[in-house]
C-alpha cells in the first residue's frame, strides 16, 4: 500500500528513513523537501557560492538514498547530511584544481578611494571575500552557527569535534574577520542599514 | 591568519562577549545569500527516481569452524584411572608406614618423628642445678 505525500509529511525523520530504506521514493522526496535547503546553503557558504555546490549537496542525498540503513539514528538525519556534504567540500578543497587561483575573485580594495562611502554591493563583496579567505573549518563553523543557527553543541556534532574546538574555531574566525575588515568594521556594523547607503 | 585545521593550537575556547556576537552578526548580514534551491531539490528528486538502491550486504560473515578430529574420551579415562589409583595407593601406604624402610632416616627417623624431644626446652628444669653451682 502506498501512502500519499501528506502522510509522509506527518512522519518523523526516523520513520521517513525507514520507509526510504524500504524503497519509497515518496518518503525520500519528503526527506529532500525537509533537509535539502539547509544542506545546500551550508555547502554554498563553504564553497563561496561555487557552481558545484548543488552537485555536492545532491551527492550527500544520493549517498543516503543508495544505502539508507547506514544511518542508524533518524533523529540525526540533518546533521549526518550536513557532515557528509561538508566533508565532501573539505575533501574537494584539498585537491588541486586547475585554475583555482584564477577562480578566486579579486577582493575590492577599499583603500583605493578611502573617502568613498561604502555601498551595499561593496560591503557584500568585502564580507564575502573575508569569509572566503577563512580556512575551511573556520568557515564551516561560522556557517553552521551564524548562518544556519545551530548551537555550538549541534555544530560540534556535525563537525565531529568537541564543543571547545568549535568555540575555538569561531573565536579565530571572528578575529580573522575583524582583522581583515578592520578598515570598514564601523561602517559594516552600523552605517549601512541606517543611512541606506 | 591562523590555520583553521591546526586544532592543537589555541584550543582554549573564547566565547566572545554578547556585543562581539552582535557585531559579527551585523557584519555577516552583509554577506551574499544563497539562491533558493527549489529547482535543485526537484532535480535531486528526479535523479533519485533513476538511482537504484544498493542491496544490503551482510557485513558479518558466517563462521565455519575448522573440522577437528573428535576428542577421544576413552583415552582420557585410560590415563586418568591409573593416576588416580596410584595416588590412592600412595596415600594408603604412606599412612600405614609400610614402606618407611625405603625412605631416608631424616624423613622417617626419631628426629623427624620428634620422639627425642626434651621435656623442657627453655632450660627452666635445670635451674636448680645452676643455682647450686652458684652457691658452691
Amino acid at each position: 500500500m502506498t501512502r500519499d505525500a501528506s502522510a509522509f509529511r506527518q512522519m518523523t525523520d526516523a520513520g521517513l528513513l525507514e520507509a526510504a530504506a524500504g524503497g519509497s521514493h515518496a518518503a525520500f522526496a519528503e526527506i529532500v523537501e525537509r533537509h535539502f535547503q539547509p544542506v545546500y546553503r551550508l555547502v554554498w557558504r563553504m564553497t563561496g557560492g561555487a557552481a558545484e555546490a548543488e552537485d555536492i549537496a545532491q551527492e550527500a542525498f544520493v549517498k543516503l538514498w543508495k544505502n539508507p540503513s547506514q544511518l542508524r539514528e533518524g533523529a540525526a538525519l540533518r546533521g549526518w547530511l550536513m557532515r557528509v556534504a561538508s566533508n565532501a567540500v573539505i575533501d574537494g578543497s584539498r585537491k588541486p584544481r586547475a585554475g583555482a587561483i584564477e577562480d578566486v575573485p579579486e577582493p575590492p580594495d577599499p583603500m583605493a578611494r578611502p573617502d568613498a562611502p561604502l555601498d551595499r554591493a561593496q560591503a557584500q563583496r568585502l564580507v564575502d571575500a573575508a569569509i572566503a579567505a577563512l580556512p575551511d573549518r573556520q568557515r564551516q563553523a561560522l556557517a553552521l552557527v551564524y548562518f544556519e543557527g545551530l548551537s555550538n553543541i549541534e555544530a560540534a556534532g556535525v563537525m565531529e569535534v568537541s564543543v571547545d574546538a568549535v568555540e575555538s574555531l569561531l573565536a579565530r574566525a571572528r578575529r580573522s574577520l575583524k582583522e581583515s575588515l578592520s578598515a570598514e568594521w564601523r561602517d559594516l556594523i552600523g552605517g549601512l542599514a541606517e543611512t541606506g547607503r | 591568519m591562523s590555520n583553521g585545521n591546526d586544532m592543537g593550537k589555541d584550543m582554549r575556547p573564547d566565547h566572545g562577549t554578547p556585543e562581539e556576537h552582535r557585531e559579527i552578526a551585523k557584519v555577516l548580514a552583509h554577506a551574499s545569500a544563497p539562491p533558493a534551491a527549489a529547482a535543485a531539490a526537484a532535480r535531486l528528486i528526479a535523479r533519485i527516481a533513476d538511482e537504484a538502491q544498493e542491496q544490503p550486504t551482510a557485513k558479518v560473515l558466517d563462521f565455519a569452524p575448522r573440522p577437528r578430529p573428535a576428542a577421544r574420551r576413552v583415552l582420557r579415562f585410560a590415563a586418568a584411572l591409573p593416576l588416580a589409583a596410584s595416588l590412592a595407593l600412595g596415600v594408603y601406604l604412606g599412612a600405614k608406614g609400610t614402606l618407611d624402610f625405603m625412605l631416608p632416616a631424616a624423613i622417617t627417623g626419631g628426629v623427624a618423628a620428634n620422639e627425642d624431644l626434651p621435656d623442657e626446652l627453655g632450660g627452666v628444669g635445670e635451674a636448680d642445678a645452676y643455682a647450686e653451682e652458684n652457691l658452691s
